[in-house]
């Protein structure tokens, strides 16, 4: 047991310096797999099949995860509200903190458990069966052919599966609200298109969404880009996308709220 | 034949997407056609505005007829500047009318209730309420009370 | 690192092959970290030859080819390919270069989610404006070639390993390339399976004229086809010639290798203590 500052301090140092090479690394990556020219074709057909992957397949999860978070906002709000006598309120309840904050945040997660994760794993096993390196040899930039489609699909992906959420869960919220707990439907549907601003509300939600849709394929696509090419390094890089994407679609989205909403 | 259902899918996907959204700028915002975009300015000033925010309603009868745009002080007199958008259908509010803001309830949030006037012509795009009220500040009027000075001002 | 004295084997220089070499590697230097991969070797790959490169595993053979092929770069040194040097190609040469380089990776590396059709079909769609249907005829030729023409409309998960490889094999060769990287070849098939690919080496070499590079240590395989072997060992060239002159090589490194002795230059042990001291005292663990 040695005490060894100098040393500890040296490791810090390449710890940190580690970290800042990777974000580096991650930042001119993207940039290629975005800012250069794709020499293919069947680009399009690229696109709609990892819009498939990415966007349809996270479609389940996040309708159902939708329907049951409205449920629950409601059922917690009547219960609350119904003790001032503003039940009125619940559907106003609902849809703004569907629109604003759950929409968003939740679908940003939901997708980078469902969908993040799949692509991590996916390019990762690309890369360990040198799928990737290949590709490279018959002169095709995977950066291009693999990663551009794969990250587009994600940021056009998120917003819509985030609408998507945001509906069904006030579908959700007004199931129980209004036919279960017999709120009357005008007050939920009034007071909610009162309290709802289109620009400030729903636009600042689809720009959040757009946001973690960005960060979280970046993440995704890079950790299985840079992931070490063996099993075990693959199941590693799919965990740090799931924990590096929540942590960065949680740490955002309080920026964004501060920023957007701050304000008011 | 595989490609085919993909394609399918993912549009139909892409169409949800978009019906959500329409689906909240209509139900949800109740943003119509004619509501939100053409208003017109009016201002107000106020010795003090309470907790009104951007975006409280104005409402005349009870009808809500504009928002809030911006509450801001006016450094010369020392006042609150309120700026209001009301919608452009309601052009006739006569130029003495009151604009006074109210609490919705005991706890509820404020906003501004517009008095209407007697007078013929009416306020245009960028003039002012003359006639202003403040904000009810409930820790004053207890103050006031306990003072036993409720009543002597007027 | 190397402890071994580093005597420059001597038939390095005996025989300067005088035919027109497709890849000349001069002084090449590459190093992962600290570790050291090559240190300043020199290599040369003669047209339309089949040419072994030979070591023990973790030499740092697979990374001679990605090298070659210029997904790597070297510290030092420079590779001529063809006559280019490929340090110096702009991105846009190099992939018009890379389709006179075929290779055939290890694993296969057939694309998971294209049928072996499309998997050879690939590079021509890239490279090429061919129509549909030459397309089509110039893929069946090229399956036919390894015998897998059967097998065209079948996913890569739906293969053996060993038609994995000879998929893999057609579409290196799709673009007709004029040399052609062997990444292990014969590493985990069956017996069959690897004469297979032996003919199939062979097979292009001498009726296509294909330059063929081979990374392998299973060593009976590869002298059956190579005219020309090369023994690489602790980042360095330690043999070259052909089979027969490395079987009867009196280099004690070379002649380890080649009759598969288990301890010589290249020892048995890892770096360790002393064996009858280590097992006298049991406390030599709490001293780390």
């Amino acid at each position: 047991m040695k005490f060894d500052v100098l040393g500890r301090l040296a490791q810090l140092g390449q710890f940190v310096l580690g970290h800042i090479q990777s974000i580096g690394r991650s930042g001119i990556f993207l940039f290629l797999a975005i800012f250069s020219r794709a020499s293919f074709k069947n680009k399009g057909e690229l696109l709609i099949r990892q819009l498939y992957n990415v966007g349809v397949l996270s479609l389940i999860i996040v309708t159902v995860s939708g329907l049951f978070i409205g449920m629950v906002l409601a059922l917690q709000g009547y219960s609350i509200l119904v003790s001032y006598g503003s039940e009125g309120a619940v559907g106003q309840l609902v849809a703004l903190s569907l629109v604003r904050e759950l929409g968003p945040v939740v679908t940003a997660l939901l997708f980078a458990g469902r969908a993040g994760s799949a692509l991590t794993a996916e390019i990762g096993l690309m890369k360990a069966t040198e799928q990737l390196s290949s590709m490279e040899m018959i002169g095709v930039d995977p950066l291009k052919r693999v990663i551009a489609p794969r990250f587009w699909a994600g940021v056009i992906s998120m917003p819509l599966l985030a609408a998507i959420f945001n509906l069904v869960g006030i579908l959700g919220g007004s199931m129980v609200g209004v036919d279960w707990l017999g709120i009357y439907e005008g007050s939920f549907w009034t007071g909610m298109q009162q309290s709802v601003d289109f620009i400030d509300d729903v636009g600042n939600g689809m720009v959040k969404s757009l946001v973690f849709g960005i960060v979280v394929t970046w993440i995704a696509v890079f950790q299985g880009y840079d992931a070490t090419p063996t099993s075990e390094g693959i199941s590693r890089a799919t965990t740090r996308t799931v924990v590096y994407s929540s942590l960065a679609v949680l740490g955002l989205d309080f920026i964004l709220t501060a920023v957007m909403f701050g304000e008011l | 034949m595989r490609m085919r259902t993909v394609e399918i899918s993912v549009g139909a996907f892409m169409l949800a997407g978009m019906l959500a959204l329409v689906a909240m700028a209509v139900k949800v915002s109740g943003l119509t056609t004619s509501g939100s975009g053409e208003t017109y300015e009016l201002t107000a000033y106020f010795d003090n505005t309470g907790s009104l925010k951007p975006r409280a309603k104005i409402s005349m009868a009870g009808v809500t007829i504009g928002k809030i745009k911006r509450v801001e002080l006016d450094k010369d007199s020392y006042m609150a500047k309120v700026v209001m958008g009301i919608d452009s259908k309601v052009d006739n509010i006569p130029i003495d009318s009151t604009a006074a803001i109210v609490t919705a309830g005991l706890l509820g949030e404020q906003f501004i209730s517009i008095s209407i006037g007697g007078d013929d012509i009416y306020l245009q795009n960028g003039e002012r309420f003359e006639d202003t009220q403040s904000a009810l500040i409930l820790e004053e009027l207890i103050g006031k009370f306990l003072l036993g000075s409720v009543g002597k001002d007027n | 690192m190397n402890t071994i004295s580093t005597n420059q084997s001597t038939d390095n220089s005996s025989d300067v092959l005088t035919t027109d070499n497709f890849i000349e590697v001069r002084g090449l230097s590459f190093y992962r970290g600290s570790r050291v991969i090559f240190n300043n070797i020199d290599l040369d790959i003669p047209r339309g030859k089949v040419v072994g490169i030979m070591g023990p595993s973790g030499t740092g053979k697979t990374t001679l080819l990605r090298l070659i092929g210029r997904q790597l770069v070297p510290d030092q040194g420079s590779i001529m390919v063809d006559g280019h040097d490929i340090a110096s190609l702009s991105r846009e040469r190099l992939f018009v270069l890379r389709r006179k380089m075929g290779m055939l990776f290890q694993s296969g590396a057939l694309f998971t989610d294209l049928t072996v059709f499309e998997n050879v079909a690939f590079p021509l769609r890239i490279h090429t404006e061919l129509s549909e249907s030459m397309i089509r005829d110039i893929v069946f030729m090229k399956l036919q070639a390894v015998g897998l023409r059967g097998a065209w409309s079948l996913m890569p998960s739906e293969l053996s390993g060993g038609m994995n490889r000879r998929v893999a094999l057609a579409r290196a060769i799709a673009l007709d390339p004029e040399m052609v990287m062997y990444d292990e070849p014969f590493v985990g098939q069956d017996p069959i399976a690897m004469g297979v690919l032996v003919g199939l080496i062979r097979k292009l070499n001498q009726a296509l004229g294909i330059t063929s590079i081979i990374v392998s240590h299973d060593l009976h395989e590869t002298a059956s086809i190579a005219d020309l072997l090369y023994l690489i060992a602790d980042g360095e060239v330690i043999g070259r010639g052909t089979p027969e002159e490395m079987l009867n090589s009196t280099d004690p490194r070379v002649s380890q290798f080649m009759q598969g002795m288990p301890d010589g230059p290249v020892p048995f042990h890892y770096p360790a203590n002393d064996y009858q001291k280590e097992l006298l005292t049991p406390e030599v663990f709490d001293e780390v």
